[in-house]
């Protein structure tokens, strides 16, 4: 019996031997200094403002403005894990060794959705850490709020990352190209919201709440009425369907890798 | 033991393999010819389960490949030597092979050694010639140590020293008691390889016999493989 922790083992060397992933992991968790050039300009215009004005002052959390690197980055690097082997033909070695071939795309999906967990944390308390310090009391004590009230949203916000690492595994091994995989999780992330964003009501609320950057707020029950996305689904629902936009495209990957010629 | 079944392949309209049986047995290299477009690689990625036949099937040993949950210690093929991650050392490349089927480094140290490449196995692959990929090739096929190799034009790219290194290892896998199934254009090579010569064109089989036999009916491998592919040429100029 051909061990799963073989082929576990065989994805996460795949991973780590090649020099792209070593950058996107930089790139990802440099979110951290996004986050602390946010806080500064933040606090620095919150200083320079009138007294009267400070009192009203709020920010967007920045965590959650910041997201975006690492989210894009795990998307990108989940692509690139299955692309990268359809574009150099090793993908033909990888399934001849691996007949039964969903073993090899089980094992991928936990190399790059371990990997994603890992990124979209450390960027994401990275980032609250750092902008607490940087803020201090300012914006009404927004940063030094108890950190366990805090804590639900930044716990979605980096689960939000490695959905986007296994939806840019389970798009790239749909597509069996970088170029087209990457072009929809864009599409899907950015352009559709924004698409939706400018549609009539209520359609734009209702298809605003299952984009996938409404999610963490719907999960942890966290909404705001600035948000651009909606915020109509209760935290179970929000739960499956983040769930399902990592789940989906690899199942149905799954199924047509079974079949395909390779 | 490789034995075909009447396998048969269809695209669409298009019949890339057609109703091919033949046997590849241990002790000696086979060789496999045909021309551009015969069908030979489509015939090695049926046999090794990457597309399913239309009809008809292929054992290895006795059985279906897609019966093996460790392949690598039943077969080892090397189909195309380009078809690696340039950014990616030698060794690396034929770890993350060999852990699959619960292989050591050991193991691909051994083979590094064994295809001559072990001064550059920690070099990326990109850097690699075609030559130097050909060789790390046939060190994935080695990594389980199969009784079954099969290799896909593996002397493109090799200069004469490697050309000479492969054709001593073909020979001396064989004489391991190993089934060796090669495909190769390189008539001359073929008669100094092999010792059995099957021969497609358009997916069909045209003919299976010794090299012996075939020296004997004509001047050379070279005329006899010209004689009985002549109609069956489907890509080449006037002859």
């Amino acid at each position: 019996m051909s061990s799963f922790a073989g082929v576990l083992a065989s994805e996460w060397i795949k991973l780590r031997s090649v020099r792209s992933t070593h950058l996107i992991l930089v790139l990802g968790i440099s979110a951290v200094l996004l986050g602390y050039a946010l806080a500064n300009m933040a606090a620095g215009m919150y200083d320079d403002a009138p007294p009267q004005q400070r009192l009203s002052a709020r920010i967007a959390d920045i965590e959650e403005v910041v997201a975006i690197v690492p989210q894009l980055c795990m998307g990108i690097l989940g692509t690139l894990a299955i692309t990268s082997e359809y574009a150099t033909g090793m993908i033909r070695t990888s399934l001849t060794i691996v007949p039964r071939r969903w073993p090899m795309l089980v094992a991928k999906s936990a190399v790059v959705g371990a990997l994603g967990l890992i990124t979209g944390a450390t960027a994401v308390f990275g980032t609250y850490a750092v902008t607490r310090w940087v803020l201090g009391d300012r914006f009404s004590g927004a940063y030094t709020a108890v950190f366990a009230d805090r804590l639900p949203l930044l716990i979605a916000i980096s689960v939000s990352v490695p959905v986007f690492a296994l939806l840019g595994l389970g798009l790239g091994a749909l597509m069996r190209s970088s170029a087209g995989a990457i072009a929809i999780l864009v599409g899907l992330v950015y352009v559709i919201p924004m698409i939706i964003g400018n549609i009539p009501e209520p359609w734009s609320e209702r298809l605003g709440s299952v984009m996938i950057g409404a999610l963490p707020r719907e999960i942890t029950g966290d909404t705001i009425t600035t948000s651009v996305y909606g915020s109509l689904l209760p935290p179970a629902l929000a739960a499956a369907v983040l769930v399902a936009y990592a789940a989906l495209p690899l199942l149905a990957a799954a199924w047509l890798m079974r079949r395909r010629n390779a | 033991m490789i034995e075909l079944h009447r396998l048969t392949k269809r695209y669409g309209d298009t019949l890339a393999v057609d109703d091919l049986s033949f046997k590849a047995g241990p002790g000696h290299v086979t060789g496999f010819l045909g021309p551009n477009g015969a069908g030979k690689s489509t015939t090695l990625r049926l046999i090794l389960g990457l597309d399913a036949s239309t009809s008809g099937h292929a054992l290895i040993n006795g059985r279906p490949y897609a019966s093996f949950t460790r392949p690598m210690h039943e077969v080892g093929a090397l189909l195309d030597a380009s078809a690696v991650h340039g950014g990616r050392s030698a060794y690396n490349h034929l770890l993350c092979l060999a852990r699959t089927n619960d292989i050591g480094p050991d193991r691909v140290t051994e083979v590094l050694k064994q295809v001559g490449l072990e001064v550059v196995g920690r070099k990326r692959v990109g850097g690699f010639s075609l030559g130097m990929k050909q060789r790390l090739g046939i060190a994935a096929a080695l990594l389980g140590d199969p009784d079954v190799l099969m290799f896909d034009e593996p002397v493109n790219g090799l200069d004469p020293d490697g050309v000479r290194w492969i054709r001593g290892l073909m020979r001396s896998l064989a004489a391991e008691g190993r089934t060796i199934l090669l495909s190769s254009h390189l008539m001359s090579e073929m008669a100094l390889t092999a010792e059995r010569i099957v021969i497609i064109g358009r997916g069909k089989l045209v003919a299976e016999s010794t090299v012996a036999e075939l020296t004997a009916a004509y001047p050379s491998l070279e005329d006899a493989y010209m004689a009985l592919t002549a109609s069956s040429v489907q890509f080449g100029g006037v002859r």
